[in-house]
């Protein structure tokens, strides 16, 4: 039998006018048994989305098929154009995009969605419809009601279920979902990941998930191709993988998957063991040795601490006649001087309110603020600029924290003039003691760089190095890696917990992530609708969490390794029986 | 820790040199960006043909704008190639003198409106609260009013006024189209994380506004700029047609003026009001078609021949 799909030496290129040519795919050969689930799994720049798109014929100018061939039921489409193709989407190919969410026409309602694609290409008589319609919602587990509700009525996990109906409308047999779950909530992400897997054994359609995420992969998929810098240096078993990975790029991508519950947690370049933290990068006895002498006498370290008290941030109701949203309620905790603290919760759980309260973007409803002897809810204009002296930022998005325009320097040297008052000369070296303290060197070479002729992980070094400027007492990072690729996290993450040890400045770290927190924090809060809902010693609530929030957080950390555990069980016991 | 810095440094290893060297070549490459658009093209060099004629005038015009010693209403030849006007003017000079007055009133009318509209939209969209209500109730104000009747009643009201006072009338009139644009657009570049890090960084309100979110935004004042220059060659045109401000002055509105005054078309005289009109317009189209390639300065979408 031939499988359902075989790609044969496929490159494509994008060829933007006026500018290099880029080949994003490079011979890639594989093929697809029917019914098989496969993942394809790269980190950004890998060409995994772009050979997702060349597979469903969704490439777009400037990129294009440069050579090889994709036999689809023994057919090549890589050339066929037009009506041709569109026919071949009906029981053929189909694709759930990343932002497929995004992807429905705001005023129209969600049933009209699925009527348009019948009415396109005619295998449902009008008066099967509805029925249809219903069917598809029922499979992805919506209610049927969602079809006469409008998209913008709906979350964001609906609305992806909803893009994952509406690919099946045409029953496919061929399914790509693009990074289906990226941009979802944890817990949501979670939910629709088991929805899909559920689909594909019953519906028994062959499906690709691409992701970044080799951990999602490895629990949903039974095969795993891994892409890196346009080829596939790997394509075996996800137990294969997982158990015995060959290629060392493979082996680098596993090695950064931990679970936050084992007593030993251990990243590259990063080990917490079960009480006691160490930083493997920097052990203790050499740190003193290792901070730059010229900042030897201006470091003092954290003094102050930050004392929250029962602070609540209620903001006016979103459209009339709703009730006030309620975004912190009645939080109270302290930061003590050179403490690391983590403030966990899914997207709406209030801790990026909470991060602008404290910094004084925005004032409590309530509660009140102390760091040291200043009440933060009651500072002016003057007084914030003050308090932003002792208590800095790190952001999420090292894409969108440094102005485009500006080169290194500029951005490093604007905190140090502005809070130091050091001219000339000396804001240069303070400048390049910052690149090495970030480890940015040849600092010279990096100083003069803009904003966009360094990668991402060298981004966020930047924006760490812009926050300790001033010499705070504390940080504040709100997500500071999530939108790195994983290889890249380790590496950040080390920088920060090393220079918050030697520095001796306070953490408060926002993250959904736990494994990180973990890493990271010596204690930690769980927030989950505005509340605390756990809070403790960092290690102890996470390897013996209490309350039901907390255990559904860390359950939704996928866990490759568990989930072939089990199945491997499964299947034991059944040879054992037979 | 290894195999992260390999990949970090794998990606962008460029020299300082060549930084320079891509920053020095900004302009080079916006222009390129606009040339590449066939419409922007053909609007560049109408447009250089114009600055050329206007620079040019003495040598190009066979007569001074002004010369009034010629038989009254001739028709076209080869003598005149326009014709001549009733007070026995060259037509031909005249037209050729006028793109000095079109182009001057649309510079410093254009740069001036866009001045306004940088300061204006970008306080406007830094600003929250009482402060930027009032503003936009200002600039509400000015976009409602209708342009020309105001125009009128200002010119009126200034009375003996030159080139300044037209230049004035449509400054006053003109700015507020531009700052509803860029304050859009600075709300929303207000909101990235570059901003609050300036404000982290202690940086004020004014160095962040003209440091880190104007430079962001030079596409779409250069395309502002524009913009307001083709609404003030019209603007001049009407209002010099309408017979505000000095009516002796040479330029394509004026004369507009004079071959309505002397009924050109009834007399047969169809060069008179043709070419001036057809020089306004032409100028006008231009800026337009300049500014498509603009757009896709500012949005990379609307380059043409990209998207399919």
């Amino acid at each position: 039998m031939t499988p359902l799909l075989q790609v044969e030496n496929l490159s494509i290129v994008y060829e933007p006018k006026g500018d290099e040519p880029f080949r994003a795919v490079r011979n890639v050969t594989f093929s697809l048994e029917k019914g098989e689930f496969v993942g394809l799994v790269g980190e950004s720049g890998s060409g995994k989305s772009t050979l997702g798109f060349a597979l469903t014929r969704l490439l777009k100018h400037p990129a294009r098929i440069e050579e090889g061939r994709i036999l689809f039921r023994g057919q090549d489409i890589s050339q066929i154009e037009g009506e041709e193709l569109r026919r071949q989407r009906h029981g053929g190919f189909a694709q759930v995009l990343q932002s497929g969410m995004n992807a429905l026409n705001p005023v129209r309602k969600i049933g009209n969605h699925f009527y348009d694609i019948f009415a396109a290409h005619g295998h449902i008589p009008p008066d099967q419809r509805e029925a249809r319609a219903k069917e598809l919602v029922g499979k992805v587990r919506l209610p049927e009601s969602v079809l006469n509700r409008f998209p913008s009525e709906l979350s964001g996990g609906m609305r992806q279920r909803v893009s994952i109906a509406l690919a099946l409308s045409l029953e496919p047999e061929l399914m790509v979902f693009d990074e289906p779950t990226t941009a979802l909530d944890v817990l949501v992400q979670h939910a629709v990941m088991e929805t899909i897997k559920a689909l594909q054994e019953s519906e028994g359609f062959t499906a690709i998930l691409v992701s970044h995420d080799l951990g999602i992969v490895l629990e949903s998929t039974q095969r795993v191709m891994v892409m890196h810098e346009g080829e596939i240096v790997e394509d075996g078993t996800s137990s294969q993988i997982l158990g015995k990975p060959k290629d060392p790029y493979t082996q680098m991508l596993l090695s950064h998957y931990a679970d936050p519950r084992a007593e030993v947690v251990e990243l590259p370049g990063l080990t917490v063991r079960g009480g006691s933290k160490t930083v493997a990068h920097a052990p203790a006895a050499e740190v003193a040795g290792r901070i730059p002498a010229a900042l030897d006498g201006v470091l003092e370290g954290a003094h102050d601490s930050f004392v929250v008290q029962g602070i609540s941030k209620v903001y006016p109701p979103p459209r009339r006649g709703e009730k006030p949203v309620t975004a912190v309620d009645d939080v109270s905790f302290r930061i003590d001087p050179g403490e690391s603290v983590a403030l966990v919760g899914q997207s709406g759980s209030g801790k990026s309110t909470i991060a602008k309260l404290i910094t004084g973007v925005e004032k409590p409803t309530s509660g009140t603020i102390m760091f040291g002897d200043v009440d933060v809810a009651k500072l002016g204009r003057r007084g914030l600029k003050d308090l932003r002296r002792q208590v800095q930022m790190v952001f999420q998005d090292p894409y969108s924290a440094l102005n485009p325009l500006h080169t290194i320097e500029y951005i490093l040297s604007r905190p140090i003039v502005n809070f130091t008052g050091a001219k000339g000369d000396d804001v240069r070296k303070r400048v390049h003691e910052l690149l090495e303290l970030v480890e940015l060197t040849p600092a010279d070479d990096y100083a003069g760089r803009m904003a966009h002729q360094v990668s991402g992980g060298q981004r966020q070094r930047v924006v760490i190095a812009r926050a300790l400027a001033c010499n705070p007492q504390v940080l504040i990072a709100d997500e500071p890696v999530s939108m790195l690729d994983v290889s890249l996290r380790a590496g950040v993450l080390a920088l920060l917990e090393d220079l918050r040890v030697r520095l001796g400045v306070s953490l408060l770290y926002i993250t959904h992530d736990l494994l990180s927190a973990r890493l990271v924090t010596d204690r930690i809060m769980v927030l989950h609708d505005g509340k605390v809902v756990e809070a403790g010693d960092t290690v102890q609530v996470l390897r013996f969490p209490e309350d039901p929030y907390t255990i559904k957080l860390l359950d939704s950390i996928p866990q490759p390794a568990k989930a072939h555990a089990r199945s491997a069980a499964a299947a034991a016991g059944a040879a054992a029986r037979a | 820790m290894s195999a992260q810095t390999a990949l970090e440094s794998t990606i962008v290893p460029t020299p300082p040199e060549e930084t320079l060297r891509r920053r020095r070549s900004g302009f080079v490459t916006s222009f390129l960006t606009v040339w590449s658009s066939p419409k922007a093209r053909v609007g560049i060099v109408l447009l250089g043909f114009f600055i050329l004629v206007a620079i040019l005038a003495p040598l190009i015009a066979p007569y001074g704008p002004t010369q009034n010693d010629f038989a009254r209403n001739e028709s076209g030849g080869a003598e005149h190639w326009f014709g001549t006007t009733a007070a026995g003017e060259d037509v031909f000079s005249q037209v050729v003198f006028g793109t000095r007055v079109s182009l001057t009133v649309a510079l410093i009318a254009g740069a001036l409106s866009t001045l306004i509209a940088v300061v204006v939209g970008l306080s406007w969209g830094y600003s929250k609260g009482i402060l930027s209500e009032i503003i936009n109730f200002i600039v509400n104000l000015f976009l409602v009013i209708p342009g020309l009747p105001l125009m009128i009643v200002i010119a009126a009201y200034i009375q003996n006024g030159g080139l300044a006072m037209i230049i004035g009338v449509v400054v006053i009139t003109g700015w507020a189209w531009g700052a509803r644009v860029l304050h859009s657009q600075s709300k929303s570049l207000r909101a990235r994380d570059f901003v609050t890090a300036a404000q982290f960084s202690g940086d004020s309100a004014p160095r962040i506004i003209f440091r880190e979110i104007l430079p962001n935004m030079t596409s779409i004042v250069v395309g502002s700029f524009v913009g307001a220059a083709t609404a003030a060659i019209i603007a001049e045109a009407s209002l010099s047609f309408l017979g505000i401000g000095d009516t002796t002055r040479v330029s394509w509105g004026s004369m507009l003026f004079w071959a309505q005054n002397s009924s050109a078309l009834l007399t047969g005289q169809w060069l008179l009001l043709l070419m001036p009109g057809l020089s306004i317009a032409l100028l006008a189209l231009a800026f337009t078609l300049v500014n498509f390639g603009i757009d896709g300065l500012s949005n990379p979408r609307l380059r043409e021949g990209t998207g399919r």
